[in-house]
């Protein structure tokens, strides 16, 4: 009897396997919908919306100094005042820059800005900065922040982080065949893709309905998420290849669920624990963290999700015996 | 036991060595937590350079921090990156206009001399120049103070001062010097187009020289005897000098004038009067009366000093992030770090017991070494630093969990204690390593093929990473088992619920 050899086991995730496919499938399906929708709407062209770091440009934050009275203003007042800014361009220089595309964005109930201009000089832009203090009255110069950003950095911005990317999933899946086995890399890469498409889907459909970027940060969120996913997954492949010799007679389905059952409370409180305080930067960190915070989230919650019902599900299906 | 001992003294000395290196160097925090400019700079291949190549890179690097350094901002850093880059980072300037203006320029300064028989066009076109300048001067401030430099309209309510072209004249000038001025342009663009059309004539007018801004070993600056102008002084190479008293020599006394151009542009013109016909301006010291005011004698004098540079710079990024935004940062995200991390402490407490109470010890001990760490090499603590620095706090509860999920389980299937606590630790080994190596593989990747603000993230992470290796591996388990050495702690109900525990074997 191959039963009697068999642990208990509380949690049998094979018997869900049909479930955890559908919804993975489904989710997957979700995102790469989301991409697309965002790839075929005019206004972005690309599979997720480009933030500022990848189209080039500058950003000015500013921060007006009336605290609780300040008189309001509308986002086409400061494009109106906008409009009317001329530069004299010096000689040599390139040509003055069109400021009628500008995007403005209230924050705070007014008492910030966040502009978004064509690439400014930084003479342009104090000078910017200064006719839009006529506007909005005394703003804080300790609160102003100017980011601009040449069109030729989002380009190597955008393929340093691609190839860096690739690049780790290649040494990962080469460190997992070395380690263990190729379709255990397969496997692995199989559940990275997963986390990682599911996340860009989140950002694609937040692009598309909340106006949400992606920026440098977002791209370092993904990293993350890949060699947190991997490090999910390969936890419960250990335990796999650590009970092979005990478990030699039973069928690789239930080794699986032995596995899986296993590890399912140390996935669980992992989770549980990187979660925390990410969820702690979401609600109480820095503007500037927090979509980065939403990201990470997102990726490490369906990484561990995968860990438990993507690769320890597939692995019967291609392991030889 | 006398291993255990010899741990926890190592452990205790790693700990009293963070400590003190925390206290003795303090953290460094990047732009984006204390406010600041950073700039990066392309270095673009000109001429018969193709690519850049390391030397080129150095070489332009060398020149930008003499100039930087004469711009006077504390603490600026200048670093390469990549092939054909550099970054600049001012912490604390809040304006990068000057920075920008003073890389941004090649400064090849040359001294020239007229060609013979252009007097009368040099003449026409220096009397045009005198005028728009002090049309120009007229002009500046004006717009520099009304603050609606937007509204053009508003210029004709204006009294019109003394020196001043009149709008035909203006016209005519431009017209002669063949000059496209677009429509609806102001007066002052006007005025400007044409002075930067005249200053284009006035090089033309000068013969090829061989004497640089190569030549020169000093500049200094001095404040005009008569009113508030200021000089720009130079000082010349022994061979400089010789070549600056032939330059003279061949003109002194002729009429033709000394030109100093800088970048192509005609700054100053100079008269050599007929005293110098024998043997030139000797003593290699020279003046450039430019009448320009303290902060232009400032710049002009550090570009001189810097040298030119060999190759054109483009500035393609600039982040200015203000003093209280960066504070703000810290402050929240500090917060949310810690109260994270407390939430953290609870759950193992609670989870685990004793050993969660001990890992939480050894965590605190690891984030003590991690900012030593930082103050050592020393990291420029960023925002995306931060986040590693969190991220890697949660691989490394994710090691001690490993580990105690592992005892767990060997107590709940009837082991001893100890012998629980030992087999715990080595069955988790081979996931813990696994899990770190992976996490490390990517951020080589990250630090080798990144940029900047990937960069940060990637060492903070991979430092985090190698130090949880060290605490997980250490720390808990030799206070673990220094703590099991006393029998009211060597209690199975420490570890687990009563219920867990298997029935004793009777």
């Amino acid at each position: 009897m191959t039963t009697a050899a068999m642990p208990p086991v509380r949690f049998r995730i094979s018997r869900y396997r049909n479930l955890a496919w559908w919804g993975s499938g489904l989710a997957c399906l979700l995102s790469l919908l989301g991409m697309a929708l965002c790839w075929l709407t005019p206004s972005i062209g690309l599979p997720l919306k480009p933030g500022l770091d990848f189209t080039g440009g500058t950003q000015i934050q500013l921060e007006r100094l009336c605290r609780t009275d300040c008189p309001a203003i509308s986002a086409s007042q400061i494009q109106d005042s906008l409009q009317q800014l001329t530069f004299d361009t010096g000689a040599g220089s390139s040509p003055a820059p069109n400021l009628d595309s500008a995007q403005v964005q209230l924050l705070d109930e007014g008492r910030s800005l966040l502009i978004r201009l064509p690439e400014l000089s930084p003479e342009q832009a104090t000078k910017v900065t200064a006719v839009l203090g006529n506007t909005l009255g005394p703003l804080d110069a300790a609160g102003t922040a100017v980011n601009t950003i040449g069109p030729t950095l989002g380009d190597q911005l955008l393929r340093g982080s691609l190839v860096s990317l690739l690049v780790s999933f290649a040494a990962i899946a080469a460190y997992i065949t070395f380690r263990y086995d190729r379709v255990y890399a397969g496997l692995a890469l199989v559940c990275l893709a997963h986390d990682v498409l599911i996340t860009c889907g989140v950002f694609a459909w937040l692009g598309l309905l909340r106006g949400v970027e992606v920026d440098s940060l977002f791209a370092v969120s993904l990293i993350t998420v890949a060699g947190y996913s991997v490090t999910d997954t390969v936890v419960v492949f250990d335990r796999i290849r650590e009970q092979q010799t005990t478990l030699a007679a039973l069928p690789v389905v239930e080794q699986v669920d032995v596995a899986v059952d296993a590890t399912l409370t140390r996935s669980l409180y992992t989770s549980l624990t990187t979660l925390l305080p990410l969820v702690a930067l979401i609600f109480f960190g820095g503007s500037t963290l927090f979509w980065f915070a939403v990201a990470l989230t997102v990726g490490i919650a369906v990484g561990s999700w995968s860990s438990i019902g993507v690769a320890p599900t597939l692995l019967p299906l291609f392991a030889r015996r | 036991m006398a291993r255990q001992q010899g741990w926890i003294a190592l452990i205790l000395a790693l700990a009293i060595a963070a400590a003190a290196l925390l206290f003795s160097f303090p953290l460094k925090l990047g732009l984006d937590l204390r406010g600041g400019s950073q700039l990066m700079l392309q270095v673009m291949p000109a001429g018969a350079v193709k690519t850049v190549q390391p030397e080129q890179l150095e070489a332009v690097k060398e020149v930008l921090e003499r100039r930087i350094n004469g711009l006077g901002v504390a603490e600026s850093t200048l670093q390469t990156v990549g092939n054909d880059q550099l970054v600049l980072q001012l912490p604390g300037e809040q304006d990068p206009t000057r920075a920008a203006t003073v890389l941004g320029s090649t400064a090849l300064l040359e001294f020239k001399a007229q060609k013979p028989g252009t007097e009368q066009e040099m003449q026409g076109l220096l009397q045009l120049k005198r005028q728009a300048t002090a049309v120009l001067n007229r002009l500046k401030p004006r717009t520099a103070d009304s603050a609606d430099a937007a509204a053009g309209a508003g210029d004709q309510a204006q009294q019109p001062d003394p020196p001043s072209i009149k709008a035909e004249e203006l016209a005519r000038a431009l017209t002669q010097l063949g000059v496209d001025v677009p429509a609806g342009s102001s007066e002052q663009r006007q005025i400007e187009l044409l002075l930067d059309a005249v200053n284009q004539r006035i090089v033309a007018l000068y013969e090829p020289s061989n004497l640089s801004g190569r030549d020169l070993v000093s500049a200094g600056r001095q404040q005009q005897q008569s009113g508030s102008a200021w000089d720009v002084t130079l000082s010349f190479s022994r061979e400089g000098g010789e070549k600056f008293a032939d330059l003279t020599r061949s003109i002194a006394g002729s009429g033709r004038l000394l030109g100093i151009v800088l970048d192509g542009r005609s700054i100053s013109e100079a008269s050599v009067g007929p005293e110098f016909k024998a043997a030139g301006i000797s003593g290699g010291g020279a003046t450039i009366t430019g009448n320009f005011t303290a902060d232009e004698a400032r710049d002009l004098e550090v570009q001189l000093r810097g040298g030119s540079l060999p190759l054109p710079v483009k500035i393609i990024e600039v982040r200015t992030v203000g003093p209280s935004l960066g504070a703000e940062n810290i402050r929240t995200s500090l917060a949310a770090g810690l109260t994270g991390l407390g939430l953290v402490a609870l759950f193992m407490v609670v989870v685990y017991r004793l050993p969660g109470l001990v890992a939480v010890l050894s965590l605190s001990l690891y984030a003590l070494f991690n900012l030593a760490v930082y103050a050592l090499i020393p990291v420029t603590l960023t925002l995306p630093g931060i986040a590693g620095f969190i991220l890697s706090i949660g691989m490394a509860v994710d090691a001690n969990v490993l580990i105690f999920e592992r005892v767990k389980e060997e107590l709940r299937s009837g082991n001893t204690l100890i012998r629980s606590i030992d087999t715990g630790f080595a069955q988790a080994l081979s996931s813990i390593l696994d899990g770190h190596v992976t996490g490390l593989i990517s951020c080589v990747a990250l630090f080798a093929l990144g940029t900047g603000l990937v960069k940060g993230f990637a060492v903070t992470l991979a430092i985090g990473l190698l130090l949880s290796l060290f605490t997980a591996l250490t720390c808990t388990r030799t206070i673990l088992r220094v703590l099991m050495a006393y029998p009211s702690l060597r209690r199975n109900t420490n570890f687990l619920p009563v219920r867990q525990l298997p029935a004793r074997a009777s």
